[in-house]
């Protein structure tokens, strides 16, 4: 089958980032061509100090636990094997400059785009989605 | 581990979602088509997730077994060649069946992987999987009708050549094969 999958990535928090990656490599390690468009927020999943430490939503902070008991992987792990799957990664320029974000502030193997590139993946996507 | 016989086993214990089928599908990529994976898991979700992996990529969900808290998968390798059927003598499941129910003397070999054969097989089938048939012949009877199966008539039409021109008389190919078999089935699964 053949499958290709868009995703936009547009939040900054953890469980964000879960959505995002969970998926993403998820439907990489079914051969799917995966691309993700990191914009707005989204870009913290993918700055080299924001990725690592990315906050829970106000009040549910107790579930750090439950992430540690049910051995969910770090979204450090989850974006190693992403890059390692061949998902594409795009982050968005517009959004790079209004939040003064360099290239080199980003993690390794991030193509920098802007919407057009990825409209150019997406059109012939079999799922879009939004996180 | 199981006592079911595979090409490789796979430790994803206590990994989450999307872990198990990351991993899987990592060393899925070190076997060759036709070979089987064991899969350990402990996520829940795994069962449903292999299954639709399998659907989409092309592999075989064989089946899964739960041996307390641990629950272990197997999957067969796809993207074997598809050869033209070239024995010459067939016969269908409908067929065989029948002469199943007739009482007839005759000899069922079932030529799939083993953990396939755990899961379902026709009662009194001998099992030797087709990778070790040029080792184990010697044991089969050259002159007893003989009803080649497999899934799905492939890998059974190759055993069927392999015997005819190592002496065996009447050997058939059994068409499609287990994919299609409604008869009675066994599981060496408990």
């Amino acid at each position: 089958m053949s499958n290709k999958v868009a995703i936009i990535a547009s939040n900054g928090g953890l469980f964000d980032a879960y959505k995002v990656f969970n998926i993403a490599t998820a439907s990489a390690a079914t051969d799917a061509e995966v691309g993700i468009f990191f914009t707005f927020e989204g870009l913290n999943l993918i700055q080299k100090e924001a990725s690592g430490q990315l906050p829970l939503p106000e009040g549910k902070e107790h579930f750090q636990e439950g992430f540690k008991a049910a051995q969910v992987p770090s979204i450090d792990e989850l974006l190693l094997m992403a890059k390692d799957l061949g998902v594409k990664m795009i982050a968005c320029q517009m959004t790079m400059d209004v939040m003064n974000v360099k290239k080199e502030d980003l993690i390794s193997g991030i193509d920098v785009g802007g919407a057009v590139t990825f409209l150019d993946f997406a059109k012939d996507a079999n799922v879009t989605l939004t996180f | 581990m199981t006592n079911i016989q595979t090409d490789k086993v796979l430790d994803a214990k206590g990994l989450a979602c999307p872990m198990p089928i990351v991993k899987t599908k990592k060393t899925i990529n070190e076997l060759e088509p036709g070979q089987v994976l064991e899969i350990e898991a402990t996520d829940k979700g795994s069962t449903a997730d292999l299954k639709a992996w399998c659907e989409n990529t092309g592999h075989q969900y064989i089946g899964t077994v739960h041996k307390g808290n641990v629950i272990h998968h197997f999957v067969r390798k796809g993207g074997e060649e598809i050869k033209e059927i070239q024995h010459p003598h067939l016969i269908d499941n409908e067929d065989l069946a029948k002469k199943l129910g007739s009482n007839e003397q005759i000899i069922i070999l079932d030529v799939r992987e083993p953990s396939e054969f755990a899961f379902n097989h026709i009662p009194g089938a001998i099992s030797i999987p087709f990778g070790e048939l040029d080792q184990r012949m010697s044991n089969l009877n050259k002159g007893a009708e003989m009803f080649v199966i497999c899934r799905t008539g492939n890998r059974s039409d190759l055993a069927a050549q392999k015997l005819t021109q190592s002496g065996f008389e009447k050997v058939f190919n059994v068409v499609p094969g287990m994919t299609e078999w409604k008869g009675q089935t066994k599981s060496l699964i408990t």
